[in-house]
């Protein structure tokens, strides 16, 4: 028994020295810069507290940290009701479903700084497709990327665009893992679609609608490449992400100190919103 | 044994696109480029290579825009020449634009020495000189392996971006500045001009001299279909995209309403109010929202309502693309316009370009008076990137590479490149300008494809501004510049989007550079200050 043990310990090593370097280690030291005045790569003394105190009275960390809330907001409820949505169109037999359902999920594979620079040329002001195509159906020239609220809004459509398939994968294994059976007797009890989606399919999807919520949310906190590529965090700082800004000050600038102050501030709502989702999706649903 | 076939196909496949993409800076060369380079090669000093060098490697990091692109495409062209010539090759390392700054000052900071060659902005000297990551060019000057070229051909205001504290740092490329650029067939077209006087009661400018009259050009032929296509067309076209290099376009624009003359006999000399642009050199602090900024600021307003409101999302590619194409009347950018409207394949311009020095204004502040001075005042610009090679101190071979950065400063190089449009490389020696100031006669231009009238009134507007305007911007060298000039970028397109008013925006920039200053050491950036632009304390 004392040998077995012995051996799965020589098994487990490896992990725990990956997580040691490369979580614990990193962690650990970032947490050391974020406390520590850094002029070009190298620490050149002890700041205490004040790479965090500065938070406070930067403005642009503000709004950037606005434009992530709203993005996060945006974006996990479109991606969340779009892949439901479609993910109950698309559970039942249909003719060539097999190749709708591999259509819809192609954004998922693209890199999504690719998708940024596509969505240049689609929301191009001038002759964009986007702006073609409302052209003839009679709208005006919408100003997607030079206008704050339009440039939100071209933003979070990537987004959307992107993530709406992973939603709908998930969901789609979840509403295939009910049986049929139960909605066999439910429709005995009641003839309204929605009663029967109330009732019975949303409470039996609810963990997997919460883990799709979880990871959208956790994904759209750390968004970088969309607003990167396709608006430059633009007009202004308008549609600068919190991801963005760090980035910024912390390998344009090599403020490393404050980059890292405003990386744990990320992590820290990051966690605290998770936590509070999770404890409210269990009240609901457990 | 199938699925092995298959992988080596595929790694076949992707071989051979590797080698075609390299291969395609020459194949997609015409055989008059060929020609003209092969003579260029021919007339070139080639010092006397070192024989220990064949067979050796350089990295060259570079500003990405692809084997045919601008600063980029010449590395591409003339790698098998340097390749005959030393029997040594190099590779090139493309940076995009937005990732230059992390991925060179990484390398320089952390000692890596990935880069032998950084073909980078002259925006980086700041950080360059006090860092101590670059060997000096004029170390090589004398060097008799090394190809003779020319610094002093540099045009005066160019050479301080080559050069630092008397000394040559940089080797010679490329030479950026602002001009103006407007539609010569339009603007002297008697109807136009006529319909001008109608409107306006005044004549029509040709070509216009101050930023308010440039306004009233761009303004009058806003929204008319002057190129006759059935389309309402523009005033004027300029990048106004945040990250787009759109502050380029405002540092021009302001430079006359905020460089003011010294009194006395000497104009140009820098005292602590007189031929400043920056800060003030006594306190390092900012002038950016003085009232020359401010109202250059509001004139940069007014100019962009009469344009397409897409430029506020434009980066310089689709705003040079509107003039080329014919869509707007005016801009005002570096030498790449002149160079592209010759080219048919992006240009229907060509024998239409007017070009002339960049705009001066109707009065400009005097920051000792605190007035405005009703005068026209003109001040030469070099404000851009100036892309040229500089040697990594941690380069493992920096002879081989100051052999590659000299032979490509030579003259006969440097001007093949500058003719050639695509190549990126803008005029700005000596030999680029014209007889009988410079050296270059119009039969060389008209030989790789210009319009005669277009390529006089191109080089000749370089000529005019940085050799008759009375006054010229200095250009920011200090550390923490790049991050500067990244604030004022995101701001200003606060202001021209609407976010907040031009003053809010301009003390927002002088608020942010204040902090930067303090973080870097004030009196170490007041130091450095000073010695770039030439001010001595009284």
């Amino acid at each position: 028994m004392k040998r077995r043990v012995e051996k799965g310990n020589v098994f487990v090593t490896p992990a725990i020295i990956w997580v040691f370097v490369f979580t614990i280690f990193p962690l650990v030291y970032s947490f050391r810069v974020s406390l520590s005045r850094v002029s070009y790569g190298k620490i050149t003394g002890f700041a205490g507290l004040s790479n965090y105190m500065r938070m406070f009275g930067d403005y642009r960390f503000w709004g950037t940290l606005r434009f992530t809330l709203i993005f996060v907001l945006i974006s996990v409820t479109a991606t969340t009701f779009l892949g439901l949505g479609l993910a109950l169109v698309f559970n039942r037999k249909m003719r060539g479903i097999k190749l709708f359902r591999s259509i819809l999920t192609m954004p998922l594979f693209t890199a999504p700084v690719a998708l940024g620079y596509l969505g240049v040329m689609m929301f191009y002001e001038e002759n964009g497709p986007i702006n073609v195509l409302l052209r003839y159906l009679g709208m005006g020239k919408v100003p997607w990327l030079s206008h704050p609220w339009w440039a939100t809004l071209a933003v979070c459509m990537v987004d959307v665009w992107q993530w709406t398939p992973f939603a709908f994968i998930i969901l789609l294994a979840g509403l295939q893992s009910i049986s049929d059976e139960i909605y066999e007797a439910a429709v005995i009890d009641t003839s309204s679609g929605w009663a029967v989606f109330r009732h019975i399919t949303l409470p039996l999807i609810a963990p997997v609608l919460g883990t799709v919520l979880m990871l959208r949310l956790v994904d759209a906190f750390k968004v970088f490449d969309v607003p990167f590529s396709l608006t430059s965090g633009g007009p202004g700082t308008a549609t600068r992400t919190l991801t963005f800004y760090i980035y910024t000050q912390g390998l344009r600038n090599f403020d490393l100190g404050y980059a890292s102050a405003m990386a744990y501030f990320l992590l820290a709502i990051t966690m605290v919103i998770g936590t509070l989702f999770f404890r409210k999706y269990r009240e609901l649903y457990e | 044994m199938k699925k092995l076939g298959v992988l080596v196909s595929i790694l076949v496949i992707l071989g051979l696109l590797f080698s075609f993409s390299v291969l395609w800076a020459q194949e997609g060369a015409s055989e008059l480029e060929i020609k003209t380079a092969n003579e260029a090669f021919e007339k070139a000093d080639k010092g006397n290579p070192d024989p220990a060098w064949k067979g050796q490697k350089l990295t060259i990091g570079v500003y990405s825009a692809g084997p045919r692109g601008a600063i980029s495409g010449p590395l591409y062209f003339w790698r098998p020449y340097f390749e005959k010539l030393t029997g040594a090759t190099y590779d090139i390392v493309e940076i995009p634009f937005a990732e230059l700054r992390e991925k060179i000052f990484t390398d320089l900071m952390t000692g890596t020495g990935t880069y032998d060659i950084i073909v980078g902005p002259s925006w980086f000297y700041g950080d360059y000189i006090s860092n101590d990551w670059i060997i000096p060019s004029d170390k090589y000057l004398n060097d008799p392996r090394m190809p003779k070229w020319e610094p002093e051909s540099i045009l005066p205001p160019l050479q301080e971006l080559y050069s630092w504290g008397g000394k040559w740092v940089g080797f010679n490329n490329d030479h950026d500045g602002q001009v103006l650029y407007y539609r010569r067939d339009i603007l002297s077209d008697p109807k136009w001009q006529e319909e001008f006087k109608k409107e306006t009661g005044k004549d029509l400018p040709v070509p216009p001299k101050t930023w308010e009259e440039v306004y009233e050009v761009a303004k009058f032929f806003n929204g008319k279909d002057w190129n006759g296509d059935g389309a309402p067309d523009y005033g004027i076209t300029m990048h106004l995209k945040v990250a787009g290099q759109g502050f380029f376009h405002f540092m021009a624009l302001s430079a006359p309403y905020v460089v003011s003359p010294a009194p006395g006999d000497d104009p140009k000399k820098v005292t602590r109010y007189h031929n400043v642009y920056w800060f003030d050199p006594e306190t390092m602090e900012p002038l950016v929202n003085t009232p020359g900024f401010v109202e250059a600021l509001n004139m940069l307003l007014k100019l962009s309502k009469t344009g397409p409101s897409a430029m506020w999302g434009w980066s310089l590619g689709e705003a040079w693309d509107a003039f080329l194409r014919g869509k707007a009347v005016i801009t005002f950018s570096w030498g790449d316009v002149g160079s592209l409207s010759q080219l048919p394949d992006r240009s229907v311009i060509q024998g239409k370009l007017g070009v002339a020095p960049i705009p001066g204004s109707e009065k400009y502040y005097d920051l000792e008076t605190k007035q405005w001075v009703e005068k026209r005042n003109f001040v030469a610009n070099t404000v851009g990137a100036s892309w040229h090679g500089v040697i990594s101190k941690f380069s493992k071979n920096p002879d081989l590479a100051a052999y590659f950065l000299s032979w490509q400063a030579t003259a006969p190089i440097n001007h093949w490149n500058v003719v050639w449009g695509w190549t990126g490389v803008d005029p700005g020696t000596l030999y680029d300008l014209l007889q009988p100031t410079g050296k270059a006669t119009i039969e060389e231009y008209v030989a790789t494809g210009y319009n005669a009238e277009d390529a006089a009134q191109f080089v000749n507007a370089y000529e005019e501004m940085w050799y008759k305007y009375p006054l010229k911007q200095s250009y920011l060298r200090i550390p923490g510049t790049p991050e500067m000039w990244e604030i004022w970028d995101i701001h200003l397109s606060e202001a021209v989007t609407g976010q907040v008013t031009p003053e809010e925006a301009l003390n927002r920039t002088a608020e942010d550079w204040n902090a930067i200053i303090d973080r870097l050491g004030r009196e170490q950036l007041k130091k450095i200050y000073q010695e770039a632009i030439g001010y001595k304390p009284e």
